[in-house]
């Protein structure tokens, strides 16, 4: 079983939030959540200061505090390490998005229209994306990233991944020393957000420069 | 450069109002069964409405958990996982908690009932609710504790907080409604304030080394300042260090040994009653100032967006 992983280069990154737009695009997330997000980061000051624009998204973590805190049993991990959130088991208590040192867990409590001007009525587009949304996921209980799983398992790679212009996001198994993954994390030192919490997430960075 | 870092905003006053009356509850029916011990004759009255607070407090709070859950009608699902979620572990403390107010309730303190008669089975109530009123009070800090990237509620210094927070307050509504009759119970209520005022000492020190705890990482010191001289000041300073700390302790002072009769009970009454409310800001102030950690890439730091 593959240990699936993100690599994200950040030296490649130039903050064009393709990611975030087609993530959305993807799964249908209504207004407020982005499983996929890209922030602007900056450190120093000037003249030697330096921006970074730094893209984030859950980081399936191989021992994930959102699995140990959820209390119902909807938050649950596959064995190739994907962490799901079953939305016929949250209650909506937001536990997770406390627990979460990474901010990849969010909630709606309802779908809110990007075109607040079409007086109630949602365009054929927007009206899709809002059924899609309420069968995959729905208001009021935790959702998150899966790595697109179901764009995975037919063969494609994740929708920002596909997207990225710079290619700087990569997909791939994390448990295969010659995966394309594993190498780029052996040969560019890459390292993980806050390792200090214990999580291991799956998902690397590659420094800036 | 540390990023501009903002609190946590989903969870507040429902959830505020949650931890305070589950603690409030608690702590009333410790006092309750703990009276109960003291005397059959002159504390009963004081027992009955301190075991009579427990179980209503508790199932009040959570009447306001469930309306904060988004998605309410699988609330019962909040055990399933007691193995490693503290709130699965809690839901079970709590409900047991309740189950044993509630027996207590109807056995122990309505007379005209058989179990009354038996001592030895109402003590054994009272000695099994203690310890999951206890639970009850330290779990609402567990529950916050337990959430690692906010490192101003991840200290357990904050369970501490609130079980001293939380038997005050439930010492205080018992007060306050043994003081409604009047001079009736004035010895008890007299006894009873001045525990409290040693209760409120050691929560104004309980409280000023939980804040002296925060110094240790950059989210926390936020946290502090948020508390401290921002934001949340004005709740923090005039809702919990004048209402709910300095006013009890100096109104129970003036009403246990400076007034006597019903002057004495009425101060106690107010005392109470700035109390309890403090308690609720105490637990909303805690919330406000929760402030997760930056991200951290090599020498970035990123404020965590959306949360």
């Amino acid at each position: 079983m593959p240990r699936y992983g993100f690599v994200i280069d950040l030296k490649r990154c130039y903050g064009c939030y393709t990611c975030q737009v087609a993530c959305k695009a993807a799964n249908h997330t209504p207004k407020g959540i982005d499983w996929a997000r890209c922030v602007p980061a900056e450190t120093g000051s000037f003249p030697a200061a330096l921006r970074q624009m730094v893209p984030l998204l859950c980081q399936q973590c191989a021992d994930p505090e959102c699995l140990k805190v959820c209390p119902t049993g909807a938050t649950t991990q596959d064995e190739n390490g994907i962490v799901h959130v079953d939305k016929d088991l949250c209650m909506g208590c937001k536990y997770c998005i406390m627990a979460c040192p990474y901010g990849a867990r969010q909630t709606v409590d309802e779908w809110e229209t990007y075109f607040p001007d079409a007086e109630g009525t949602l365009d054929q587009y927007e009206a899709y994306a809002k059924a899609e949304w309420e069968e995959k996921s729905g208001y009021g209980i935790a959702t998150k990233c899966d790595y697109c799983m179901d764009r995975v398992n037919e063969g494609r790679e994740p929708a920002c991944v596909e997207a990225c212009p710079a290619k700087a996001r990569y997909f791939g198994d994390l448990d295969d020393p010659e995966s394309e993954v594993s190498i780029l994390i052996r040969r560019e030192r890459g390292f993980q957000l806050n390792p200090e919490f214990g999580t291991d997430p799956s998902c690397y960075y590659l420094p800036p420069r | 450069m540390l990023p501009d870092l903002k609190a946590q905003s989903k969870w507040s006053w429902l959830i505020a109002a949650y931890l305070f009356l589950a603690g409030l509850g608690g702590g009333a029916y410790v006092t309750g069964a703990v009276a109960g011990f003291l005397g059959e004759q002159e504390w009963a009255g004081v027992a009955k409405i301190g075991v009579c607070l427990g179980f209503p407090c508790v199932a009040v709070g959570c009447i306001f958990l469930l309306v904060d859950l988004g998605s309410p009608a699988k609330f019962w699902r909040a055990g399933m996982r007691p193995n490693t979620s503290w709130v699965a572990r809690g839901t079970i403390i709590i409900t047991i908690f309740m189950i044993l107010g509630a027996i207590h309730i109807i056995y122990g303190v309505w007379p005209s009932n058989t179990l009354v008669e038996s001592i030895g089975v109402r003590h054994f109530l009272s000695i099994l609710g203690i310890l999951f009123a206890f639970g009850t009070m330290i779990y609402t800090g567990i529950l916050l504790a337990a959430s690692r990237p906010i490192a101003f509620w991840s200290t357990a210094m904050l369970p501490l907080l609130f079980l001293v927070s939380a038997l005050s307050t439930g010492i205080m509504a018992v007060v306050l409604l043994a003081s409604l009759a009047g001079t009736t119970h004035a010895g008890r209520i007299e006894s009873l304030a001045r525990f409290d005022m040693l209760l409120v000492i050691l929560e104004m020190f309980v409280l000023a080394f939980y804040l002296q705890g925060t110094h240790r990482v950059p989210e926390s010191r936020a946290s502090a300042r948020l508390v401290l001289c921002g934001s949340v000041a004005r709740m923090f300073w005039w809702g919990v260090a004048v209402l709910g700390l300095t006013a009890p302790l100096l109104l129970d002072a003036l009403g246990a040994f400076a007034l006597e009769g019903g002057w004495s009970v009425f101060f106690a009454f107010l005392a109470s009653a700035c109390g309890i409310t403090g308690g609720l800001f105490l637990r909303q102030v805690v919330l406000s100032g929760g402030i997760h950690a930056p991200l951290r890439a090599g020498r970035f730091e990123i404020a965590l967006p959306i949360v």
